[in-house]
């Protein structure tokens, strides 16, 4: 993405992403995250969910894609500063989406307002809220 | 409980998204019978550690993560700062009760993109420490250092130890 062709309000590609056991079970391995909420039920169940929830930063880690997908560079990203507000349950549908909130041309620099959202029993969470991405495009 | 009075009380925007009302020592007959957070190692440094960006470790990420787009994810920075997280939530001095702790907000800062195959230096320290109504709130501070010692990443991640009961 190119400064000269972006405007405030644009709208970034959502990304959508099924969340699977194996999913979550991979994010422990990679990460070393093994806390027992994300890989065992009865805990899970004890803390009062339905089921192990998936890692926030592998739900933070969506938005991160929708953003470089949106750059076509990972370096593009100078900061990102999100709030974690809603667990996701395994078998869920998590989108990221984000839009254009600010433009500087003397830095190039792009702010984008970003967010992970899902559907449960009709209402509309936000496991990742408040997510604001400073970047960079040439 | 008087003896709570305020201190450090942060500036308003630190922590006014909080999705639930805080009511500063709201929770006040808890306290004796409740381990609170120990806001007195504010500032607190731990030990260094060091990480390899690997290749192999970079792309089972980036899989996992759905990045389709060559190079480092931008959240890769998760796993050195994950990394140094152990001693801190093992230090006996902050005293954590870990299954009322969520983590509630986290943040990056990229000086330079990280290069596959380099060795950081992970630093890390506790940002703040504040207690509302029961409620703690710490900030972990991550930096990443080059060889040369020039910065790349600074992370703060900002977990929440739910009041007891």
């Amino acid at each position: 993405m190119r400064f000269m062709d972006v405007q405030v309000g644009d709208e970034l590609p959502s990304l959508a992403r099924l969340v699977t056991r194996e999913d979550v079970d991979a994010y422990a391995e990679v990460s070393g995250d093994h806390n027992p909420l994300h890989r065992d039920d009865e805990v899970a169940r004890r803390a009062g969910y339905p089921g192990i929830i998936a890692h926030g930063m592998f739900t933070l880690g969506l938005l991160g894609s929708c953003v470089v997908a949106w750059t076509e560079d990972p370096a593009a990203l100078l900061r990102m500063k999100a709030a974690f507000r809603a667990p996701v349950f395994m078998g869920e549908t998590i989108v990221a989406g984000g839009r254009v909130r600010a433009l500087d041309a003397e830095s190039r620099t792009a702010t984008i307002e970003g967010w992970v959202q899902l559907d449960r029993d009709g209402l509309t969470e936000y496991p990742v809220k408040k997510g604001e991405v400073w970047v960079r495009l040439e | 409980m008087a003896s709570e009075a305020p201190k450090h009380v942060p500036p308003p925007g630190d922590f006014c998204h909080w999705s639930f009302r805080l009511t500063r020592l709201a929770n006040g007959a808890a306290a004796g019978s409740v381990p609170r957070v120990n806001t007195t190692i504010e500032g607190k440094v731990y030990p260094e550690a060091t990480f390899e960006v690997g290749a192999e470790h970079v792309a089972a990420f980036a899989s996992i993560v759905g990045q389709t787009v060559p190079g480092i994810p931008p959240t890769f920075l998760t796993l050195p700062e994950f990394d140094v997280f152990g001693p801190i939530m093992d230090d006996p001095e902050l005293a954590l009760d870990f299954p009322r702790v969520v983590h509630s907000d986290q943040e990056y800062v990229w000086h330079r993109p990280l290069t596959l195959g380099e060795t950081l230096t992970v630093g890390s320290r506790i940002a703040s420490i504040r207690e509302r109504g029961g409620h703690g709130f710490l900030t972990i501070e991550v930096s990443l250092t080059a060889q040369d010692g020039g910065p790349v990443a600074t992370t703060f991640a900002t977990l929440l130890e739910r009041a007891a009961g």
